[in-house]
């Protein structure tokens, strides 16, 4: 999980975004409170206008003017609420896509380093739900801010009818509010256990959903059904409770707002009989009583606006975010050359543990070299140094004399490609995988990369070729790398960098692809994490880590009389394809691990 | 558009408890006295008690009033509980639909989006919960305030009445039109936020390849554009639900400014006294405004919402007419499996993955599938159980045509274990007596003993220790180990085992493959590891063009493919004890 801000940094996060929010559209802020604040004061009126155009029709005096005075304020609140609408969604619709537009740029800039402070479904959490915040916080304050002042209005406007009414209602408030506040504590606790419900429902159901060519070999659908409906009864329940308790508070509320309501309109028929007020006062009074017992629900608001600031605040984080491999400030061009590679006294701590330490390598252009160690050793860490996916805490990386952090980003990324042992499947069909990197690539191009990859027979299986949408092709782990191979190959870089991205494939297959991507990748510099004694076998030299630090280069026959360095295989070896293939599912997306299809 | 295949569903789910909806209706009804009689006794407090100066008169209307709330704050009371008779069942009801489309659809191949749809469907039938209530609870009340309201003017002035009650028609008339315009934009609206999300996770999620790609601005336009659109929808939606406003105008407040716009003449022609203006207005302003403003304001978004959700709901729920029965009938006496010329591939277009198959596969033998990956060793596993049909050739078992087994005969002969093993919430009895319920604790022990499971039973606390959600106290192995001795204890008498034991170290693996091999039956193996074929009796080398069948021996000298693929994985240019060749073959 990423390591959360402290609440109060987060809060200060999110009011400097909720400032920046406001700051961001002036004219139509002003608009916006303009508006509301129309709005509020036409509702405040209103009664008060009611009542002078009801006196106006019962005594026959100057009923037109009344009328007319009450038409218009009717069509101003119309309109002001119209404009409030517009305004809203337009603000906030224009702030919303703003901040998700600005997440995902940032989120891009920050790059793989960042993926470790913002994991995945984090930061896709922000851009879809979070960004929505700030634009909810404007129309919210400016709610309950006329919410507040309608109360106050009302409230104001009873006094001055007669100070005996404000007082009889705000001697009914208080009550109503502990009564919201205890059905709000009483109604948290079946709730929770009402979601635990309903979730377990649906994780049983994804559960299935995994387990689907067992249960259809089984022929056990019907059961499946059964067990995954079994928490239904006690959800029906606890849903039943909840009603309870929320009944309970209802009838209780909707006896004590007509009752203060009523008290209101008996001490105001008290004062007309006494001729302190008139009939049409009379009728203003119940509306003002019920205009300010109907703001309650500004508690809520409060609620909600302190949970929008932690909201923005994760927006905020995000956006106040430091590229840990920034952009040069003045960049240069990627030297001539044929992928000589330098790596000069590297040092790379993760979690306050040394994974690199004053590491040296030179790896001779043209060639290529395994990179072999223990598992944790940090030869992932070691190759995603060269793309500059991570920057070392120390020392410096050289393609062909220049230091990567000098390259223009943009040019970097032609010079240096990757393949993984996870590829992630972007683009919308299997050549737009391929052709990610290079949208202009032809046909003949991604056919011929894949064909290097060994992945041509098996695309032209699938119902539509090249053509056949991602997420209509469900694949093996070892389909996927052979993609992500593919891919790599069409970038035509001038290093490639090899991360595990032949461990699903089995031998035999894996053979095939090292001996096609010898002959594509002649004359270019490759590095690969190599897993299998094998494919250290056939890379011209082997850079054997260990304790943060390479501990021999040299070709793998030269190595291979060395225990120590057979031991690294051991491991790996004597559990064959298994021990290898345990890595590759385990991080299948659960989507493709349904149809998993050979 | 849904609106009309949601609505058949929300009626064909609510249909079964009418009787509490009625029982609503009717408590509803008593909760609404108060404001069907409010005006009534405040004009009267009014016209005959205060301005009459007859201050008790109008304390007493005042204090029947109040007596009426209590009234109806027990119809509240009562309410609640049909309320709950009316929802609960009818979510009950939808998440039994929704989790068996679900379920049907996965199993015949259909949802390939895999999990994300089923959340998303969950959380539906929770919302339409959810607004079917406020619908019931607030709507309800607020229909109930207006038909009050308006029975009120009623009693107080038909005249009054009539005239209201045609403009508020007219208003929902208009809403009405409105609303199949709003479930519309709506429904965009929530479409494209899917989007957003679908455009923005892989992207997300495959970040390092994106930045490896050089390929940020292409990544944040394809989601820029998904971002943008659904602004654009937000703001239609908007513009459309600012349509409401005349709306309520037209309901709520023409009446209101006719009554008083008009006063003088009623008064004047003696049709209306001063307090029945006044009691009019009351109704109007105070009663039917905020009712008619909350029908169409809180009602017109819980009807758009509902709409929307529904709509997508009767999608999920929608299930394709049942195929007609066929003549599947037949229960073969003997378990031998013959395929002749069978081919299969995955549509007209594509290249065949399994072609002409011929094979033998006679009762109680040992096989092993081996090949390259994606030569169509599992899609020969889906042929044998029938999860695949092919397109040509013939596939017996027992002489009889594998169409025209029997479905529960053809699921209790052959079994199944896929690569990633399943395994759910609930015991290990349960997990291991999926496929034979009836079995005794003997039965139990000696599966375990034999595929190996003793040692992960002992931890997770015996057969009767629970397997969490998504069984994330179990590794790998151990899931592969629990479905193993799932199928040891069924009574299928052809096993097949796809890659099944990938999991397990080489030991374990062959500890299990003897278990199954010394077990009643016929065994086909896909192997993962070449020890597999080894100790098979027969081996089937397939790689597209040229099958064959043959002992290990045997194939190691005719098949070039099989003797690379031994040489391979035992590890070319390694020597040989660290192969995992070495692990004891055929010790029977």
């Amino acid at each position: 999980m990423a390591p959360q801000l402290p609440a109060g940094t987060l809060r200060a996060a999110g009011s400097r975004v909720l400032r920046q929010a406001v700051r961001q559209h002036p004219f139509l802020v002003l608009l916006f409170t303009v508006v509301t604040g129309v709005g509020a004061v036409t509702t405040v009126l209103m009664p008060r206008v009611v009542a002078a155009a009801i006196d106006a029709a019962t005594t026959g005096t100057n009923v037109t003017g009344a009328l007319a005075q009450l038409a218009a304020l009717l069509a101003i609140a119309t309109a002001a609420s119209a404009l409030d609408d517009l305004i809203g969604s337009y603000y906030g619709t224009m702030l919303t896509a703003g901040f998700r537009h600005r997440l995902l740029g940032r989120a891009l800039a920050l790059g793989v380093p960042g993926l470790r402070r913002f994991p995945a479904g984090d930061l896709l959490s922000r851009i879809t739900v979070n960004a929505g915040t700030p634009a909810m916080v404007l129309p919210m304050l400016l709610s309950a801010t006329a919410t507040l002042s309608v109360t106050l209005g009302a409230v104001v406007s009873l006094a001055l009818i007669d100070l005996r009414l404000a007082v009889t209602l705000l001697l009914g408030v208080p009550p109503s509010v502990a009564l919201l506040r205890l059905f709000v504590a009483t109604a948290a606790q079946p709730f929770v256990r009402y979601q635990e419900l309903l979730a377990a429902i649906t994780t049983r159901l994804l559960d299935a959903h995994r387990g689907v060519r067992t249960i259809r070999a089984g022929g056990t659908a019907e059961r499946e059904i059964g067990r995954i409906l079994q928490p239904v009864p006690e959800l029906h329940e606890v849903g039943r409770q909840g009603w309870v308790v929320q009944g309970r508070a209802s009838w209780q509320l909707a006896l004590l707002v007509p009752v203060v309501q009523l008290l209101v309109l008996s001490v105001g028929g008290y004062a007309l009989v006494a001729g302190q007020i008139t009939a049409g006062q009379l009728v203003a009074a119940a509306s003002y009583a019920g205009l300010a017992l109907g703001s309650m629900g500004l508690l809520d608001t409060l609620v909600s606006l302190l949970s929008c600031q932690v909201g923005a605040g994760r927006v905020g984080e995000v956006l106040e975010a430091v590229p840990a491999a920034p952009a040069p400030a003045s960049p240069v061009a990627v030297p001539p050359g044929y992928g000589r590679l330098e790596l000069r006294n590297i040092s790379v701590r993760m979690d306050d543990r040394p994974v690199l330490d004053h590491l040296y390598l030179a790896v001779p252009a043209g060639r290529s070299v395994a990179i072999v160690g223990r598992s944790g050793t940090g030869k992932s860490v070691l190759v995603s140094l060269i793309g500059r996916l991570a920057d070392p805490d120390e020392g410096q990386v050289l393609l062909d004399g220049v230091p990567v952090a000098e390259i223009e980003p943009a040019a970097l990324r032609r010079t240096v490609t990757y393949a993984f042992e996870r590829p992630a499947l972007l683009g919308a069909t299997i050549h737009d995988m391929i052709a990610y990197g290079r949208p202009a690539a032809s046909r003949a191009e991604v056919e011929a990369a894949a064909a290097v990859a060994q992945a041509d027979r098996f695309i032209r299986l699938l119902p539509k070729g090249y053509d056949t949408p991602l997420a209509q092709a469900p694949m093996s782990g070892g389909e996927m790398q052979r993609l992500g191979l593919a891919r790599a190959i069409l970038a035509r870089a001038r290093v490639i960098v090899l991360d595990d991205a032949t461990s699903s494939l089995d031998t035999a297959t894996e053979a095939k692809v090292a001996r096609a991507l010898a002959r594509v990748l002649a004359g270019r510099t490759s590095v690969v994490v190599a897993h299998r004694a094998m494919t250290a076998a056939r890379a011209d030299l082997v850079a054997w880590l260990d304790g943060g630090r390479v501990r021999a280069l040299a070709p793998h026959s030269a190595l291979w009389s060395d225990p120590g360095y057979r031991a690294v295989f051991g491991a790996a070896d004597d559990t064959g394809a298994g021990e290898i293939a345990v890595r590759d599912v385990s991080g299948m997306p659960a989507a493709l691990q349904v149809g998993v299809r050979r | 558009m849904n609106l009309s295949a949601g609505a058949r569903l929300l009626r064909s789910h609510l249909r079964p408890h009418r009787r509490a909806l009625w029982w609503l209706a009717a408590w509803s009804a008593v909760e609404g006295v108060p404001a069907f009689v409010s005006g009534l006794l405040v004009a009267n407090a009014i016209d005959h008690g205060f301005l009459a100066r007859r201050p008790l008169v109008g304390f007493g209307s005042l204090a029947a009033l109040g007596a009426l709330y209590a009234v109806g704050a027990l119809g509240t009371r009562r309410a609640f509980p049909w309320l709950a008779s009316a929802v609960e069942p009818l979510r009950d009801s939808l998440v039994t639909a929704v989790v068996t489309a679900s379920l049907r659809r996965a199993l015949r191949g259909e949802d390939r989006a895999g999990g994300s749809s089923v959340s998303q469907a969950t959380v539906q039938v929770e919302t339409v919960r959810i607004l079917m209530s406020s619908l019931l609870r607030t709507a309800r009340q607020f229909l109930v305030t207006t038909v009050a309201a308006l029975g009120g003017l009623f009693v107080l002035s038909p005249l009054i009445a009539l005239v209201t009650t045609g403009l508020v028609v007219l208003a929902l008339l208009a809403f009405a039109g409105l609303v199949r315009v709003l479930v519309a934009r709506y429904r965009a609206v929530v479409l494209l936020g899917e989007r957003i999300g679908a455009t923005a996770s892989p992207v997300v999620e495959g970040l390092r390849d994106v930045v490896v790609c050089g390929a940020e601005t292409r990544a944040a336009r394809e989601v820029g554009r998904a971002i943008d659109d659904e602004a654009q929808a937000q703001r239609a939606y908007a513009r459309a639900w600012v349509l409401r406003l005349p709306v309520m105008m037209l309901g709520a407040q023409f009446p209101l400014l006719a009554l008083l716009g008009l006063s003088p003449w009623l008064l004047a022609g003696g049709r209306l006294t001063v307090g029945q203006i006044a009691g009019g207005a009351v109704y109007l302003f105070s009663r039917l405004e905020p009712a008619i403003r909350m029908l169409i304001g809180a009602g017109g978004s819980i009807l758009t919402n509902l709409g929307v959700v529904l709509g997508r709901l009767s999608e999920v729920c929608a299930e394709p007419p049942p195929s007609a029965p066929g003549a599947a009938v037949l229960r073969p006496p003997t378990c031998d499996v013959r395929l002749r010329g069978v081919t299969f591939a995955y549509s007209a277009h594509a290249e065949p993955v399994v072609r002409d198959l011929t094979l033998d596969i006679p009762e109680g033998l040992h096989l092993a599938v081996v090949g390259p990956s994606g030569v169509g060793k599992s899609t020969l596993a889906n042929l044998l159980t029938r999860l695949a049909r092919p397109q040509r050739g013939e596939l017996t078992i027992g002489g009889v045509s594998l169409e025209t087994v029997d479905e529960e005969h053809l699921r209790r002969t052959v079994a199944l274990i896929p690569q990633e093993a399943y395994v759910f919430a609930g015991t290990v009895r349960e997990n291991l007596t999926y496929l034979q319920p009836h079995a005794t604790r003997a039965d139990l022990d000696r599966a375990v003993a034999a595929v190996g499971l003793e040692e992960t039973c002992a931890r997770l606390g015996g057969y009767d220790a629970e397997i969490p959600p998504g069984g994330e106290t179990l590794s790998s192995g151990e899931r592969q180990l629990i479905s193993l001795a799932r199928v040891f204890l069924s009574a299928a008498r052809i096993v097949i085992l796809d890659e099944a034991t990938c999991y397990l170290d080489p030991m374990a693996e062959a500890r299990a493959e003897q278990a199954f091999a010394e077990r009643v039956g016929t065994l086909v193996v896909i192997a993962h590891r070449i020890s597999s074929a080894v100790r098979a009796d027969r081996v089937l080398v397939m790689d597209g063009a040229d099958p064959l069948l043959g002992t290990h021996e045997e194939l190691l000298r005719r098949s070039p493919l099989y003797a690379e693929l031994v040489g391979h994985w035992s590890g070319l240019g390694v020597p040989a004890r660290e192969t995992g060749l070495g692990v004891p073959a055929r010790s029977r």
